[in-house]
Order: C-alpha cells, then structure tokens, then sequence
C-alpha cells in the first residue's frame, strides 16, 4: 500500500523582477516506500517548494517527480498533506472535516462516519468529534489535520513544519505519537522541519538542504525510529547526539 | 471569556442609556409641540399626535371635520401594508439580486477572464445613484411594481456579487490545495470549499444590499407609490398631514433597523466561525 517517491535531475526556479531567481538545484532522490524521512534545512532553502512539487501543487521547472512509478501532474488522492497551518474548514465540525476524503470519493455517510471517528480516535481526539476547528488548541487542530489525511488513505504522507507553531511540550508529544502512528500505519512519509532535533528524532533518513539554490547535502539513515524504542529512550541514547551534531554542522557548515 | 462577561455587564446599561434618551426625546419634543413656536400649529405634531396618526392610519377611522365617512386606514390601506407593499417590493429585488448575483461573483471570482470583462459594467452599476435610472426603467416597464423591483434588483445586486468576488479571491490557497489532495474534483472545490468560504462575504454584501435597497425603494416611491410607506410619507407631506408623515418617518427607519437586525442574527446562525478561523 506504501509507495515511493523518486526525484530525478529536479530544478526549479522562481520568475523574479530582474530575472529568474535559482530555487532547487539538481535534486536526484529515491524514497522507499514504508521510509520516514525527514528534511532538514534553513529557512528559505526551498524545502516546502520541493514539498509543494511532489504534493502536486507546483509544476517543476525541469526533472520529474513520480510516485509509485507514476509521474506526479498535479495534487492526487495518493499523496496526502499536513499543512504547516492547520487547512481545516471551519463550516464542518471535526469529524466531518475528517470525513471529506471519503466524502469527496463517494462514500456513504455511515461508512464515512465510522471512518472519521476510528482516525479521530487514532489521533486522541474522539472527545473533539463536534467541536468546530477553531474551538481546537493549536496541537489539536495538528491532530485533526492529520487525522484527515489519514481517513484519506494516501500512499505517501507530506508534511510542511506541522509542530513549527507549536509549543515545545506539544510538539514533543505529536512527535511521539508521529512515530507511532507511523510503526501502525507503515505510510511513506515526508517529514519537513527547520528542527535538527526533529529530523532526528523521527527520521529513518535524514536529509539536509542547502541554502538557495537548494540541494542535498547530507542523506544519513538514522536507526533509532526504525527500532522498538521508546520515545525518550530514543533522546537519550548518545548517538542521537552525535548524529545531531552531524546534522546541525551540515545545514550550518 | 472576558467579552461574554463584559457583553452581560454592558446589556442591561446600554437598554438603561437607551430608554434615559428616549425619555429625554420625547420630553424635549414635546415641549417644542407645546411651545408652538412655528405657526401654524400643524407642522410639530406632539409626539401623541403622531402617536394619534399611527393608530388612525391602522384602524377604520372616522375622516372628521364634521364629515360622518368612516375610511380604511390611509388611501384605503393599513400603515402596516403600505409597509408589507415595500417589503415585498426589497423581498422581490433582493431575491433577484441574490439569485443572479452570486452565481455571478462565483463565476468571475473563479474564472478570471470573465472577472475582467464583466467586472467594470458592475462597478459602474454600483456607482450609479439608483434612482438615476428609474425614469429609464417607468419607459421600459411602466409605472407599476415591475419598475420597481427592476430598481431594487438592479440596487441590490452589484454589492452582492462584488462581495461574493471578493470572497471567492480570499480563499486561501492551501484550503484548495488540501481539498484537492482529497480527490476534489473542480466541481467540489465549488460546493464544498469555495461557497461556504465564500459564505461570510455574501451576508455582508446582502447587509450592504438591503439598507440600500431600504433607502431606494422610499424614494422610488414617490413616484406612484400608493400603497408603499414610501409613497405614504411623501403624500402625507404634501397634504400637511405631518404628524401621519413623522409616523411614516418613524416606521421607516425603525424598519430599516430592524432588517440589519435579522440579517445579523441569519449571519450568527449561518457563519458562526466569521472572525475566528
């Protein structure tokens, strides 16, 4: 069910006054699919416009972009995305913002319903099924975003700095349930973040852009997500350490 | 938390505040009528009077002077449908101009070619005074209510579909985009996204319609107004009958009141999340 993602001779720039501003240099990449990745870079590097290319939402100045074998031409049902800022509609309560992805595929009520309520408790926020997004805490609403694209059941799973806004309490608890959400579910994911703990943390493969025009500059498997352990056993193993201080010394050389 | 407390505190003072200044109005008023300092007397009704022409104006009524004529009411009508005959006149045109002039703002908000095209004809429209256009209208569709929600329709709809545009381009592109990475097909991003989204953006120019519409219709109405409070207003002035026409200024503009109040209630009950998402 988990598909790949595979990137080649991808390029990209921006039409800017004065000519045209480079933004993505030459990017090859192959996700596996079931990989957690994460990308790790400064802010302003183009890691969200490579997100936004595989998303479907930008067209790629030059290269292709295909998933599970299959060129990327637009946004799709197969590739599924957790906004930095919560995209939840504050017309529909939580559940069936939960529910639109069935919904939009024609999914009878009931059915949908059941759908929403099993992401919904998935996530922890079965309590929050009628409330309006709005009446949500910033760390819910993440909650809730995710629970949507999940109910989706998309291939691959793309996500922009979902924690960036929150609070450090918050977003190391999203964290852990990230990672465990992914050991159940076995989704690719696609894990962007300016946090070198973050990327660490979750990533099975971490990567590193550069400064624009942006390229890879570090691609490491991490083990830690991929073994058994515990969330805070994982922080406080003494590779954790070293491999952030690899990362940190790559955005930042 | 705080604003609910704070609205509990300021409720029962602001109807306090209203009631003191109404009190002080009337007073005022009333000494002015007694006063009588413009001649004749007729021209400052006191507020029972006025009062007095209400009541007469909704009630079979004896026409007075030593004449023993009981009449219906005013021009053989009630005050209050004279006012229901304005009423439906706004209903008629506001309803024409919502049916016509959100589809419409849809359509240009979404298409942008079309947005181009018909998008100055509608600002012109909109910046017309409508009763500009009222003689035009009596030529092409006669004196009676036909020119007149002709009138209100065309008062009515350029705000509408300027808000609707306006809300169609506010829509935030990350709300498109999750919707499409749901398997939205275009026809969905319409219903399911862009109309709802769009929904706080249509009530406030229907808002914007109605009060304008309120203020032409009373004016359309001097011209073969009758039955109209419109029509009333301006006859009852003409025939010194004053104290009728404060009446009919006062049901005027309380009715005006009235119809923001409903609007803003249907706005509570329809976009609850306006100003918070």
């Amino acid at each position: 069910m988990s598909k790949g993602i595979d990137v080649a001779g991808l390029e990209h720039s921006f039409r800017a006054r004065g000519g045209a501003v480079p933004a993505l240099d030459r990017i090859d990449l192959a996700i596996e699919p079931g990989e957690l990745v994460t990308l790790a870079g400064p802010s302003g590097c183009g890691k969200t416009t490579f997100l936004r290319m595989i998303a479907g939402f930008v067209a790629p100045s030059s290269g292709t972009i295909t998933v599970g074998g299959t060129t990327v031409r637009g946004p799709g049902v197969d590739r599924g995305v957790v906004f930095q800022q919560p995209t939840l509609y504050p017309w529909l309560d939580v559940r069936r913002n939960v529910a639109l992805g069935p919904k939009l595929r024609g999914v009878g009520k009931a059915e949908r319903r059941a759908t929403a309520d099993r992401y919904l408790s998935l996530v922890g926020l079965s309590d929050a099924a009628d409330r309006r997004p709005y009446e949500l805490s910033g760390g819910m609403q993440q909650r809730a975003q995710i629970a949507r694209v999940l109910a989706g059941d998309p291939e691959v799973v793309l996500m922009d700095e979902p924690y960036g806004a929150l609070d450090a309490l918050t977003r190391e608890r999203l964290q852990n349930e990230l990672l465990t959400l992914w050991r159940e579910t076995g989704k690719t994911i696609l894990f962007i973040t300016h946090s070198v703990d973050e990327a660490v943390f979750l990533g099975s493969r971490v990567l590193v852009m550069s400064p624009r025009p942006g390229r890879i500059v570090l691609d490491e498997k991490v083990p830690f997500s991929s073994r058994s352990l515990a969330p805070d056993e994982i922080r406080a193993l003494p590779e954790f350490a070293e491999t952030a201080a690899r990362v940190r010394a790559a955005i930042a050389p | 938390m705080s604003s609910s407390h704070l609205e509990a505190v300021r409720g029962p003072r602001r109807w306090l505040g209203l009631l003191a200044s109404l009190v002080v109005l009337l007073a005022v008023w009333s000494v002015v009528a007694a006063a009588d300092l413009v001649e004749p007397h007729y021209l400052t009704p006191s507020p029972l009077e006025v009062w007095d022409a209400f009541v007469r104006a909704n009630s079979h009524h004896a026409v007075g002077g030593g004449v023993d004529r009981v009449v219906r009411g005013e021009e053989n009508y009630y005050l209050w449908e004279h006012l229901v005959v304005s009423l439906r006149r706004i209903g008629l045109g506001l309803g024409l101009g919502v049916v016509v002039g959100v589809p419409l703002g849809l359509l240009m908000g979404t298409v942008r070619w079309v947005g181009d095209l018909a998008g100055p004809y509608v600002d012109f429209l909109r910046s017309l005074p409508p009763l500009a256009y009222i003689g035009f209208l009596v030529a092409w569709f006669g004196i009676y209510d036909a020119s007149k929600v002709w009138l209100l329709f065309l008062a009515a709809f350029p705000p509408i579909t300027l808000a609707t545009i306006n809300g169609v381009r506010g829509v935030r592109q990350d709300q498109l985009n999750a919707a499409r990475s749901l398997g939205a097909s275009g026809l969905q991003l319409q219903t399911q996204v862009i109309i709802p989204a769009t929904l706080p953006d249509i009530l406030s120019g229907l808002r914007v319609a109605v009060g304008f519409a309120w203020t032409t219709v009373v004016a359309a109405e001097l011209v073969n107004g009758l039955p109209g409070i419109g029509g009333l207003a301006y006859l009852s002035g003409t025939q010194n009958k004053i104290a009728l026409s404060v009446a009919c200024i006062l049901v005027i503009g309380l009715t005006a009141i009235a119809l923001d109040a409903v609007i803003r209630t249907i706005e509570k009950l329809v976009v609850p999340w306006r100003g918070k998402a």
